[in-house]
């Protein structure tokens, strides 16, 4: 009985023991167990390890006994559980593989993450016979992730991955996002294609599915498709070997880098405007140094040529790289080169120089180049003009003016001979006509009034002899007889000759100032100036109107006269005439002293009034200023320096007084070429009781010089043929050292200004002259108070 | 293209997703059979587009011409089904699957009823599969293979006519250590469509049901 009792009790204990053992089964299996499943699809029966029943909050006996398959399902989260129960369900229908990412709820409310992956087992027929699996705790993984999806987010890197020969591509809800589109784990790669720029590189390259894809960082732009922004994106990544196929995975990351982009857009558009900006500005360089048809050179501080342009074989005929590296001094023409040795230091020196200096070219012909050069540094750039040329040209230009000039100053010479030839030809129809009815008168002895005739024929003389002092004074030549000169006496003098000048419709108004100091001038020459003004004053005013004289003085510092003033600082006497008459324009004044230049017909004047006179006032000092207006009357101003001589006589009252002196048998030696000229000179010399030795040239002249006969006084022609007057005055002086001469010249080049030419003891008188003056300079010079 | 396939929320596309894989896998696994080597086949990826997007989808990617094989089906929706090829693939899986030792003369000679198999396999496969999985059946006609463009493949120049669909499968097959892209594509007007998604809502429902 006691077997029926035990019966239950071993029973039990069997139990028990099975329960250990299978407990202790379990617990080994769990030392290397996997969160492993079997479900047997036929017999509805899920088996699963002590692990998954941990993991899944069930009794780890049960499920090691088996238990219905929807306990597969117990602690999925509901969230996840339709996916599961699809995923499941596909499996059981046939579905070869299962791998799925899912929550389960854990015991104390949380949950964690695993992945699920199984597969179907087939029976013989092909039907989907078991579906075994594991489950993987992935929560650890999942944070790895999220925090890797975070910071993908926050650094905006898209990962992908892609299987080469595949069409999908997976990829990261950020690069979906970057993308614009919405989040996905795959795509199809011509998504992601479609979506970048025509022109550059797609993401994963399609047209040759096969083959790997460059593994090189590429950049590309993506329209948006969110927003259809463009933005820049940039590819990164490598190929790995595919775990799952002998293929390769190629995997990425993409970020965005439109911000850089542009960035780098920017800099490089300005860069490359300043890179094709110096391309150009090289370029222009080029070319002008290529193109420049004057020479380019770069020359160092030791005067090497560094280097020279094109040109330098137009110019100078050697090849321009035989120039360069050689010495500049070696190409100078070999005169100039001690003058280019400086110029090369000074080139060195300046920042800027201009030479000019002549190269040899490689003919052995001289050019001359015209330099400028600039110094940079220690180098010196230099522009070179041939100017060979331009000399020649200017020299020629020279010579065709200086032939211009000739030909003017002929046609100058003419106009004057016409001019003087008409006042000529009227003095000397004066003088011809009134000796011809003296000679009639004489051959009719009708003697009476023969004097009117004879004043006649001298006063025409004397104008033609003032016209040829006028005319030597307007060149200069004339020696002016400079001596003290009573302005106010003289012009006083000249109102009646005025008066008879001037006629009836002209009202002349002479107003000398008191105190009008004495002028230093000749007093023939401003007395025949002064006429000269008041005839012009009387043409300008054809209609009659006012002719004013008058005399004042004036003195200029150094501050009252402007720049480029001829007059000089000192005292002057001003006489100033002035009509009412048409007046001159600005250009007539700018003329009027002009020689030749005359508004009167042709014919009527020499045109050498004004400029004789103003050559006049020049030669004394002084100067002569013309203030006129058209329509508005002229007034002619004469600045004579001033006299501070006091008390002297003038010439003109000492004339008017002159005596003819008597000679007291003192001997006059007279050469003179001229016989008229001599025999006057003789005879009027002989009526006034002096003897006379008479010699044609310095020839004859000289066996009386060096003779012992008397001779108190050599009267001589300047220009005489061979021995000049003036040799002879030394010959006769140094013979006879107490001798005075007198020199006779009708043209006194050398006797511009009197004091040059003559020494103590010589004194000269101008031809024509009157024999009075003859006479009276004779006697002067025999007085023993003038001794030699 | 994204606008085209939210008309499926993303429990209706994971289903469908999951229909089209046990096609293919009971697809692979018929391929198993006749090349006694391990086939993989997944679907990593479900489009619903137009035809025209559809042949251009196609065309962006492959250069080559395609090949293609056709089947009709009918029954609760119907169409027309496509497995696509670029054509050196097409020709690639004919030589995975009946092996090294023929020569490349005989392989061409029959490349066409090779491929034809081939497709058939696939695509009752898949498409016999997934009718199941929906409780309906499909009748499917003899394949034919066809060569072409993808315009001509989808006759996409005149699909303006009727507003079909495509409902666009890229397929990735790992053969005999060769790597083969392929396309199924199911062409179906839009009632077939609605019909579809209807279907796929109620193999949701039932899933849910049946394990609960």
């Amino acid at each position: 009985m006691a077997d029926n009792a035990d019966g239950p009790r071993i029973e039990e204990l069997h139990a028990d023991l099975n329960a250990a053992q299978r407990r202790l089964q379990l617990v080994l299996d769990a030392a290397g167990a996997t969160c492993g499943w079997e479900w047997d699809i036929s017999k509805k029966r899920f088996v699963a390890d002590a692990l998954f029943a941990g993991i899944t909050n069930q009794d780890p006996v049960e499920l090691a006994d088996g238990v219905s398959p929807d306990r597969f399902f117990v602690s999925i989260h509901p969230e996840d559980l339709k996916r599961v129960k699809i995923a499941v369900a596909g499996i059981i229908a046939g579905s070869e593989v299962f791998s799925r990412e899912y929550r389960l709820l854990r015991a104390d409310g949380g949950y964690r993450w695993v992945r699920a992956s199984g597969r179907a087992i087939r029976d013989a027929e092909g039907e989907p016979a078991k579906f075994v699996g594991s489950l993987i705790d992935i929560t650890e993984q999942k944070r790895v992730d999220e925090q890797l999806r975070i910071a993908q987010s926050a650094g905006g890197i898209g990962t992908f991955e892609y299987i080469v020969g595949y069409g999908t591509i997976s990829v990261s809800e950020q690069l979906c996002r970057l993308f614009g589109l919405h989040p996905n784990k795959m795509l199809p790669v011509r998504t992601l294609n479609g979506l970048i720029h025509p022109d550059d590189k797609p993401v994963i390259d399609l047209t040759r599915p096969d083959e790997l894809q460059s593994e090189g960082n590429i950049e590309f732009r993506i329209r948006r498709a969110s927003d259809g922004q463009e933005r820049w994106l940039a590819r990164r990544g490598e190929y790995v070997d595919d775990i799952h196929t002998d293929g390769r995975r190629y995997v990425g990351v993409i970020f965005d880098i439109t911000e850089a982009k542009h960035t780098q857009e920017s800099l490089r558009e300005a860069n490359d405007m300043l890179a094709e900006l110096a391309r150009e500005s090289l370029r222009e360089r080029d070319r002008v140094w290529k193109n420049s048809r004057d020479l380019l050179v770069v020359i160092d501080t030791a005067g090497v040529f560094r280097d020279v342009s094109p040109s330098w074989f137009d110019i100078l005929g050697h090849a321009p790289d035989k120039v360069t590296g050689s010495k500049v001094i070696d190409a100078v023409w070999p005169e100039d080169r001690d003058q280019a040795k400086s110029d090369l230091r000074k080139a060195a020196e300046n920042i800027h120089t201009e030479i000019e200096v002549r190269m040899t070219h490689e003919d052995g012909s001289p050019r001359t180049i015209s330099w400028m050069t600039s110094r940079e540094d220690d180098r010196v750039y230099a522009y070179g003009r041939d100017v060979t040329v331009e000399q020649q040209q200017k020299v020629a230009l020279e010579e065709t003016e200086a032939q211009l000039r000739q030909a003017q100053k002929m046609e100058a010479v003419g106009q004057l001979t016409g001019g003087i030839a008409h006042d000529f030809n009227n003095m000397l129809t004066g003088v011809i006509g009134a000796l011809s009815i003296i000679k009639r008168r004489i051959a009719a002895r009708r003697t009476e009034d023969l004097d009117k005739f004879i004043d006649a024929a001298t006063s025409s003389a004397h104008r033609a002899a003032s016209l040829t002092h006028r005319l030597l004074a307007f060149s200069r030549r004339q020696s002016l007889d400079r001596q003290s000169v009573d302005v106010k006496q003289l012009v006083t003098s000249m109102e009646e000759l005025f008066q008879r000048t001037l006629g009836e419709q002209i009202e002349l108004a002479i107003n000398v100032a008191a105190e009008t100091w004495k002028a230093e001038t000749d007093a023939n020459q401003l007395e025949s100036a002064i006429l000269n003004l008041v005839i012009n004053a009387r043409d300008a005013m054809p209609n009659g109107g006012q002719l004013t004289i008058e005399t004042n003085n004036v003195a200029f510092t150094e501050a009252d006269l402007a720049k480029g003033e001829t007059l000089e600082p000192g005292s002057y006497v001003v006489i100033a005439v002035s009509d009412t008459g048409t007046g001159m324009s600005q250009a007539t004044i700018a003329k009027a002293f002009d020689p030749f230049f005359t508004t009167k017909p042709i014919g009527q004047g020499t045109g050498l009034g004004l400029s004789m006179i103003y050559g006049f006032a020049q030669q004394s000092g002084g100067h002569a200023r013309i203030y006129s207006q058209l329509g508005m009357g002229t007034t002619i101003k004469l600045y004579i320096p001033a006299s501070h001589a006091t008390g002297e006589q003038s010439a003109f009252e000492k004339e008017e007084e002159a005596i003819l002196p008597r000679g007291k048998g003192e001997t006059i030696l007279v050469v003179e070429d001229d016989d008229s000229v001599r025999m006057l000179v003789v005879d009027t010399l002989k009526e006034l009781g002096y003897r006379v030795l008479e010699a044609i040239d310095g020839a004859q002249a000289l066996p009386f010089i060096e003779g012992k006969g008397r001779i108190d006084l050599l009267v001589s022609d300047v220009g005489l043929p061979g021995l000049n007057g003036r040799q002879l005055a030394e010959i006769a002086i140094a013979a006879r050292p107490a001798l005075n001469v007198l020199f006779i010249t009708g043209y006194a080049a050398a006797a511009a200004a009197r004091a040059e030419f003559l020494a103590p003891g010589m004194e000269m008188i101008t031809k024509p002259f009157a024999i009075d003056d003859l006479a009276q300079k004779v006697t002067e010079m025999l007085k023993p108070s003038n001794p030699r | 293209m994204i606008a085209d396939t939210t008309d499926l929320n993303e429990l209706e596309r994971d289903a469908l997703t999951e229909l089209v894989n046990i096609g293919v896998s009971r697809a692979a696994a018929s391929l198993r059979k006749m090349v006694n080597k391990e086939v993989l086949l997944s679907v990593p990826s479900v489009e619903i587009v137009t035809r025209r997007s559809a042949a251009s989808l196609i065309g962006q990617r492959e250069s080559e011409s395609l090949i293609a094989v056709q089947q009709q089906f009918d029954g609760p929706f119907s169409g027309r089904a496509l497995l696509i090829f670029p054509q050196s693939n097409g020709l690639s899986l004919v030589r995975a699957i009946v092996g090294d030792e023929m020569q490349e003369a005989e392989l061409l000679e029959m490349e066409d009823e090779a491929l034809a198999e081939t497709g058939n396999v696939i695509l009752n496969g898949c498409l016999g599969s997934m009718a199941n999985m929906l409780q309906h059946s499909l009748k499917m006609s003899l394949p034919d293979v066809r060569r072409g463009d993808s315009t001509l493949l989808f006759d996409a120049h005149n699909s303006s006519r009727d507003a079909s669909f495509v409902l666009f499968l890229y397929i990735n097959f790992s053969v005999r250590e060769r790597n083969i892209r392929g396309y199924i594509a199911m062409i179906m007007d839009l009632p077939s469509l609605e019909k579809l998604k209807q279907l796929i809502s109620d193999f949701i429902e039932r899933v849910m049901n049946e394990t609960d």
